[in-house]
């Protein structure tokens, strides 16, 4: 099952409006843009914004490294920020790392933990659907350590298929890294029940959390997850930051990548012991003015509430699917069950390239996506090149889904 | 605007009727462009007729874009002497790179997706198929 909180959600309708007018550019746009391409990044709020301006005009300086008052509030501010993401996936303050991106977490995790813990003939299990961010890492893995990459495969409605998975969970596997919610089909994984037939064994599971955090409730301690990645951009925060959610005991073994400044306690000629972390994990100056804009964006998502934005989305989910599959000559993606969905509807038309449905969409100011969505396997799964995706967030209504489908028809009456 | 709907017009007129799209088996050099990217996968075949390109065909799938510029470059270089054929397959990437005049009048529709970063790939993979069969033969 999902492990989407629903409890205690108010079902009031979000106000669409109010929300508009807080993203500058989707309020100066107005009609004239759709913006549905929310899965590969998303607006930006005037809160965020004012964050990192207000950051270099008025709190500017260096994070944990000097004794005066303004490097000492600098220091403060950042700590804050990081307190404020950490809390915004119920996990500890210093278990929450930030890094340039949920790529840059995966990849500290693959190098920094899974290497020197891999032997020939242990397997690491990723999913059909993975980005190749959380894809590409564990196959370089595998190639250099022996080890063997196997694919958990989907069902024909895109969720995951166990069956002939007998070994996931076998003393082989040192770990499982898996998406919670697919960038392609929208599908929501059981996370849940991986973490917990995973802990059974002491095998690792690293969530990617980039299409999960900040567009559904998410709580570590609830999915018991090792690891857990995701990017400030697409969720209302600023681009270059991202974080790294790792369990105490999992933080202590992983070793650092880059070394540098403010990541050591003592540095002899010979040998070096590292700080604790999360300092272990943050070589180099921080970037504090994107920490900043980060926990800013956790802010107004919370202002309106996480059950809020699941419900909303979903709810513009479902209009998406009710009318494009009574349209003629569209095949969708991935399951019709609502529960198992998040706010991402991929499509194709019969007999018109993705390419050409996304030009003609944005000619018409409906932005969508279209290409291989970084799921090169997933598309070989589904015999495409490629696919159009419309992806939702709270700024969106009715309006650009109705634009979305009459940029359809538009582009196959073009293309008929 | 009237001109970008005009060369609209032709563009998706070679992509409903591509010229010389078809079978490559009697061709004497076959190379293929192909973007994963997009799924775009096209192969351009050529013969020789007294030194200059007799019989250009193309095969494969793509998106409208794609197609319709391997459909004009096929008329466009037809005739052309290798090194001019080349030449023109050059003037194209530089059309596509920088700001200019089409190598050739016949070529002037594909302006219409000149704007367009991600569609120049898919304007250029035929071209680049049809450079690479030349320098092969």
């Amino acid at each position: 099952m999902p492990d989407v909180a629903m409890k205690n959600c108010p079902l009031d309708v979000l106000d669409v409006a109010t929300i508009v007018a807080d993203f500058p550019l989707l309020a100066r746009a107005g009609d004239s843009l759709h913006y549905l391409d929310n899965a590969a990044t998303t607006q930006k709020p005037n809160v965020v914004i004012d964050a990192i301006g207000d950051c270099y005009r008025h709190h500017y300086g260096p994070v944990h490294r000097g004794l005066y008052p303004l490097a000492e509030e600098a220091s403060k501010c950042y700590e804050i920020a990081r307190g404020i993401v950490a809390k915004f996936i119920a996990a500890p303050s210093e278990q929450l790392i930030f890094t340039r991106s949920a790529t840059e977490s995966i990849n500290m995790v693959a190098q920094g933990w899974a290497r020197s813990r891999l032997r020939q003939g242990d397997q690491i299990w990723v999913t059909r659907m993975e980005h190749h961010s959380n894809y590409l890492p564990w196959q370089a893995l595998c190639r250099e350590t022996g080890a063997q990459l196997c694919i958990i495969d989907l069902k024909a409605d895109g969720s995951l298929d166990f069956d002939g998975c007998s070994s996931l969970y076998g003393s082989r596997t040192k770990l499982i890294a898996v998406t919670q919610v697919s960038n392609v089909l929208g599908v929501i994984n059981p996370i849940k029940d991986i973490c917990a037939r995973a802990a059974e064994q002491g095998i690792a599971v690293v969530v990617d959390g980039s299409q999960s955090v900040g567009h559904m409730p998410v709580d570590v301690a609830e999915l018991n997850c090792d690891f857990l990645v995701f990017s400030a951009h697409k969720m209302f925060g600023p681009t270059g930051i991202g974080a790294l959610y790792g369990k105490a005991e999992r933080l202590s073994e992983m070793e650092p990548l880059l070394l540098g400044g403010g990541m050591v306690d003592d540095v002899g000629e010979c040998d070096s012991s590292w700080a604790p972390y999360p300092a272990k994990f943050e070589a180099g100056s921080q970037n504090l003015a994107d920490a900043l804009g980060f926990s800013a964006a956790v802010n107004y998502l919370e202002t309106i509430g996480m059950a809020v934005v699941h419900k909303h989305v979903s709810d513009l989910t479902q209009y998406a699917l009710n009318i494009l599959q009574r349209m003629n000559g569209i095949e969708l993606y991935g399951p019709r069950d609502l529960c198992q969905r998040g706010g991402i509807v991929s499509f194709n038309l019969t007999d018109v390239h993705p390419h050409d449905v996304g030009q003609v969409a944005g000619e018409r100011g409906v932005a969508i996506r279209a290409g291989h969505h970084c799921c090169q396997p997933l598309m070989q799964h589904l015999g495409v090149a490629a696919t159009a995706r419309a992806s939702f967030a709270p700024y969106n209504s009715h309006d650009d889904v109705d634009a979305l489908a009459d940029a359809i028809l538009a582009a196959q009456a073009m293309f008929a | 605007m009237s001109d970008l709907s005009i060369y609209k017009d032709v563009l998706m007129d070679h992509y409903r009727n591509p010229r010389n799209r078809g079978d490559l088996a009697d061709a004497e050099v076959v190379r293929r462009g192909s973007n994963p990217r997009c799924g775009d996968d096209i192969e351009v075949g050529v013969n020789f007729a007294d030194g200059r390109l007799g019989r250009v065909k193309f095969r494969g799938r793509g998106c409208s874009v794609c197609l319709a510029s391997a459909s004009m470059m096929t008329e466009a270089v037809t005739g052309k002497s290798q090194q001019d054929a080349r030449q023109l397959a050059e003037a194209m990437q530089v059309w596509f790179t920088a700001d200019g005049e089409p190598p050739t009048e016949s070529l002037q529709a594909l302006a219409a997706v000149r704007g367009s970063s991600a569609r120049k790939r898919c304007v250029l993979l035929a071209w680049e198929a049809l450079d690479d069969a030349l320098a092969a033969a």
